[in-house]
């Protein structure tokens, strides 16, 4: 008779390897860059942190996404109530319209949340842990702007393809539609550049000089919203060339004077604008010096930053 | 030069940082080797300015500082291999403690598989394993100085600055961090510089010293070159305290006491004889009887009162 076959016990054992010296490889400044910009998106987006802090990114983006979608349902029901023709007369809002409409929306969640990069890290004391690191004051101001200028690109691409599937859905004849229209796609991606880089540098520049996120986005949704009745009835009040120039500080009209340059035609919101009758040259100028300079004055407040 | 094979690594020659009128440091110049070497002297001494200008945080203004073999205002690349646990708070608050180290090793260099991997063994040998997860917000004082200190380690560097590791600590917090520091070097392999005012701390933890006051480098030297034994017998009884004193004057001893023991000045082979007489008559239980050392703070209340006076013993 066979006996009963002898089942090994399965043993496990813990063991206390201690210490290990790290022998892996080290890439230096150039991954210390991707952290600091990684860690920069995530934390714009909320992401590895607590719902609240998710709030309000996605909040803006739902508002954004959401202003492409009434544009799309309007021009589709456009579309169907007076035919494609029609429609067209009608000069509805579209691809070069949408930054002009949500230019505010992209202030305010630039304002908003762009301080989140800079102020925290400076009021905690964390700023320290990053310059002791293979990683210059420059390496991370500019690290952070570009975390945050990669989120507003990505956060004014994403409501223009919405747009542009509404519309393709919307008209009878979508394959017409896109290629009539298929330029918008370039200019529309080309346009968010400069929105995203003159946002970010204004609001990260306010947040350079405070470590309170709140005093920062304060200011500048205060300065957007003040700077533009202050300069629209001024303008029109004197006129001519000096009105034009005082139409030129509207400081919320700035980058969408260059979407209006990218798609060739003024956009519903600086249509009556004194500034849109300045040359193009100018308008493009006029955007890269209140970007450069500013950009400028971020990076001097960051190169010499130790702990 | 590699920075993988240097014995002296950290060297200051003749180094001074001005600041407009103020002198941080006044041609310095000492080199420190591998070991716990700490860094003593009063707030304004120049510490922290030395720590910076080693970190390559600012220019000198004359003489060279030198970390793992480079010129530490020249190359960015080298904070790679070095690490800095600061003073005061650095912790973002609403990010768990695992998150943050793993994002350090990144800004450290370190690839992110290897960063998160890093973080936990970090986070365990610090003793924090079982909290990482938590939002460091809500760590209490001891913990966050574990976590400060992880991050100066969690890319095992080659040397590593701490500056008041031990502030704010209650005793037994201050009593594991000490013994942190002693086995970051003991078991990681990992040299440091220990910046403090408190001379016990640096005493207990330290190999080597360098004090330095107004920017001027005071003494420098092996600890125990400056806690050497003394010519005073020390002995410590668990009762009859005052019999024995009694005792060992009978016989012509003698004796000082403090709270701690009785101290006997310069004894010869003799004077051996008569305490164990003593002790044999007084019934007195000997606990311990060994030659004293020096504390550092008596040391430099010899050296300089101004100086010893600024210092915590």
């Amino acid at each position: 008779m066979m006996g009963r076959p002898e089942v090994k016990k399965r043993e496990g054992t813990v063991f206390d390897i201690g210490y290990q010296n790290y022998t892996g490889p080290r890439e230096g400044r150039g991954r210390a860059r991707l952290s600091v910009i990684r860690n920069g998106v995530r934390t714009s987006l909320g992401f590895g942190r607590g719902a609240l802090a998710k709030v309000l990114p996605w909040l803006f983006i739902g508002v954004l996404v959401f202003i492409a979608i009434i544009m799309a349902l309007v021009a589709g029901a456009a579309d169907r109530l007076v035919g494609p023709e029609d429609a067209d007369q009608l000069n509805l809002p579209s691809h070069s319209d949408y930054y002009g409409i949500a230019s505010i929306i992209f202030f305010v969640f630039a304002a908003v949340g762009a301080p989140d990069l800079l102020c925290p890290d400076r009021r905690e004391g964390t700023i320290n842990l990053y310059l002791v690191r293979p990683l210059t004051g420059s390496d991370y101001v500019f690290s952070r702007w570009l975390a945050f200028f990669l989120v507003m690109v990505a956060v004014a691409w994403l409501p223009q393809f919405i747009l542009l599937m509404g519309l393709l859905m919307g008209d009878p004849r979508p394959v017409n539609y896109l290629l009539e229209n298929w330029l918008d796609i370039p200019r529309f991606l080309l346009a968010a550049i400069p929105l995203a880089a003159y946002t970010t540098t204004l609001a990260l520049l306010a947040a350079a000089f405070t470590t309170r996120r709140a005093y920062a986005a304060v200011f500048l949704v205060g300065l957007f919203v003040i700077t533009t009745p202050f300069t629209t009835g001024l303008a029109s009040e004197i006129g001519g060339t000096a009105g034009q120039w005082i139409s030129m500080f509207n400081l919320s009209n700035i980058p969408v004077h260059v979407n209006d340059v990218i798609f060739g035609e003024p956009s519903v919101i600086t249509r009556s604008a004194p500034a849109a009758e300045m040359s193009s040259w100018i308008l493009v100028g006029w955007f890269l010096l209140w970007t450069l300079g500013p950009a400028g004055v971020l990076w001097m407040r960051y190169r010499r930053l130790t702990p | 030069m590699g920075v993988d094979n240097v014995k002296v690594l950290l060297t200051a020659v003749k180094l001074t940082k001005h600041y407009k009128d103020v002198v941080a440091l006044d041609n310095v110049s000492f080199e420190i080797s591998e070991g716990i070497t700490g860094i003593l002297g009063e707030n304004g001494a120049g510490k922290s300015t030395a720590i910076k200008l080693f970190l390559g945080l600012i220019q000198p203004t004359s003489g060279l500082a030198k970390a793992l073999g480079q010129n530490a205002n020249e190359s960015v690349a080298v904070r790679a291999r070095l690490g800095y646990m600061p003073e005061h708070d650095c912790l973002p608050t609403n990010v768990a403690a695992t998150e943050f180290l793993a994002h350090m090793a990144e800004v450290s260099g370190l690839p992110p598989k290897h960063a998160r991997t890093r973080a936990a063994d970090t986070l365990r040998h610090v003793g924090l394993f079982e909290e990482r997860y938590r939002s460091m917000g809500g760590y209490s004082t001891g913990m966050k100085q574990r976590v400060k200190l992880a991050q100066a380690l969690v890319h095992d560097p080659t040397f590593v600055f701490l500056d008041e590791p031990t502030a704010g600590l209650d005793p037994g917090g201050r009593e594991e961090m000490l013994e942190l520091v002693r086995k970051t070097h003991r078991e990681f392999g990992i040299s440091i510089l220990f910046s403090s005012h408190l001379m016990a701390d640096v005493e207990r933890a330290c190999d080597r010293i360098i004090v330095l006051q107004g920017g001027r480098l005071m003494q420098s030297g092996e600890v125990t070159h400056f806690t050497k034994e003394t010519e005073t017998v020390f002995i410590e009884v668990d009762g009859n305290h005052e019999r024995l004193v009694a005792a060992l004057e009978q016989r012509g001893v003698a004796v000082a006491t403090d709270g701690h023991g009785l101290y006997i000045e310069g004894p010869d082979e003799s004077v051996y004889d008569l305490v164990r007489d003593a002790l044999v008559e007084s019934e007195a239980p000997l606990r311990r009887m060994a030659p004293r050392r020096r504390a550092l703070a008596e040391l430099f209340q010899h050296e300089g009162e101004d100086f010893a006076s600024e210092l915590v013993p």
